[in-house]
């Protein structure tokens, strides 16, 4: 672990006092952000991170309430964020109210290390305020297309870690999965690309390595 | 030069690139919609009446209360409380307070005088922060004069509703700008009235209200109010 990271906590970046780190997860409808979610959530509890989680929902609170049903997580640490049908305004432009439900979250819950925050479904051009969050993934899948990381999306080149999920699809959906893989390092410059299968949980333990590593700061 | 920079800065606050959480709510027009309540007639209909009925008698001297009151800020809480009370549907009183707040905020970490402390009055249960009396009480620490937080507030009020409207797909982008256009010159008569003082607001706007209140328990929701 770094030592100076280490001294300084999490979510020191920016002039946010020191609260829990807020992570963002984004991508494109259906690629799996919630599926990816319900994995996320156990490892952490598991490693004993004190989280909450926010949610954009598109069209209605679904995706907040499919989390709060899991049983995953108390339902209290999941709130909805209702975004006027602008999803990729809401973690961009004015992430006015994902602001305001992480603080209010901070203040509900002292001791609260990670927010995940996950943006309803957007396009490949989606992206993260940096004011709103200190990390963001962005999740895209085989199903989609295997041409995805080629388009350059500014998703896929500026988000800090590229997850591309459903790689138990590749076969049927005639995804030479390798080469979306080198696509996907070459158009990122080597910055971090990794492969899930959140169906049955394959590959999600890197994921959240990368997350408490670089966010975090702890390599437990 | 002056009134360039005051005019610059009423643009600022204005634009709808200035991140004021307004996108997310509808003020009843949600609800109208999901149950055909709601069409392109009805929509001006609709903005016509927040502003002849809520806005001029209510936002509109609460605001400008708020400016007078200035760097008075026990006199604009007292203001702040009176409004609050006075806004009856819980998502127009909530809205009006996350949007007050999310203002504050704002202005604090622009540097605004003095709002560092009304955001502290907010967190300690002083002031509720609403968004009428935040913005005539900011504006003014922002460098807007009495009309342009008048015009602003308008401004914001119309805007956002159509702006809501258009994504509901109750009228296109063009039209959008249409309604604007025509209810600039009710905007400026009811401006030029003299606004009742502030123990005197006044709102009657049922049909809005009475959407808000059911769009609480409404399902696929894509606003907050």
């Amino acid at each position: 672990m770094n030592d100076i990271a280490a001294g300084l906590g999490p979510a020191v970046q920016g002039n946010r006092p020191r609260t829990a780190a807020r992570v963002g997860i984004g991508g494109p409808v259906g690629s799996g952000k919630t599926a990816l979610l319900e994995q996320l959530i156990p490892r952490f509890l598991a490693r004993g991170t004190d989280i909450a989680v926010i949610t954009n929902d598109i069209a209605t609170k679904e995706d907040a309430e499919r989390v709060r049903r899991s049983g995953l997580i108390a339902p209290e640490r999941v709130l909805a964020v209702e975004t006027g049908a602008c999803p990729h305004s809401a973690i961009r432009e004015d992430p006015t109210l994902n602001m305001q439900s992480a603080d209010e979250l901070d203040r509900r819950f002292p001791g609260l290390e990670l927010i995940l925050i996950e943006s309803g479904g957007d396009n490949l051009a989606s992206s993260f305020s940096l004011d709103l969050v200190d990390y963001w993934l962005f999740v895209i899948d085989v199903a989609g297309g295997d041409d995805i990381p080629r388009k350059r999306g500014l998703g896929v080149l500026s988000c800090d870690l590229l997850v591309i999920n459903k790689t138990d699809l590749a076969p049927y959906t005639r995804t030479d999965l390798p080469r979306m893989r080198r696509e996907a390092d070459e158009v990122r410059g080597g910055r971090p690309v990794l492969l899930t299968n959140c169906a049955t949980g394959e590959g999600v333990d890197a994921v959240v390595e990368t997350i408490a590593r670089e966010v975090l700061f702890d390599g437990r | 030069m002056a009134e360039l920079d005051a005019t610059l800065a009423a643009l600022q606050l204005g634009d709808s690139f200035f991140p004021s959480g307004a996108n997310a709510f509808s003020w009843g027009l949600e609800t109208l919609r999901n149950e055909r309540l709601l069409d392109r007639a009805g929509l001006e209909a609709f903005v016509a009446g927040q502003l002849e009925h809520r806005w001029a008698h209510f936002d509109r001297p609460a605001l400008l209360a708020a400016w007078e009151a200035g760097d008075h800020l026990e006199s604009v809480y007292a203001i702040d409380r009176l409004v609050d009370a006075a806004t009856l549907a819980r998502e127009a009183r909530e809205g009006a307070r996350r949007l007050g707040a999310a203002l504050l905020k704002v202005h604090e970490e622009l540097r605004t005088p003095q709002a560092a402390l009304y955001r502290e009055a907010v967190a300690a249960g002083e002031a509720p922060g609403n968004l009428a009396v935040v913005q005539g009480w900011a504006g003014r620490a922002f460098g807007l004069g009495r009309e342009a937080v008048v015009a602003l507030s308008a401004h914001q009020l119309v805007t956002g509703l159509v702006s809501a409207a258009l994504r509901l797909g109750v009228l296109g982008h063009v039209d959008a700008q249409r309604v604007l256009l025509g209810r600039r010159a009710q905007i400026a008569a009811l401006a030029a009235r003299p606004a009742p003082p502030v123990e005197e607001i006044a709102s009657s706007a049922p049909m809005a209200e009475i959407a808000m209140m059911r769009h609480e328990t409404g399902s696929g929701r894509l606003f907050a109010s």
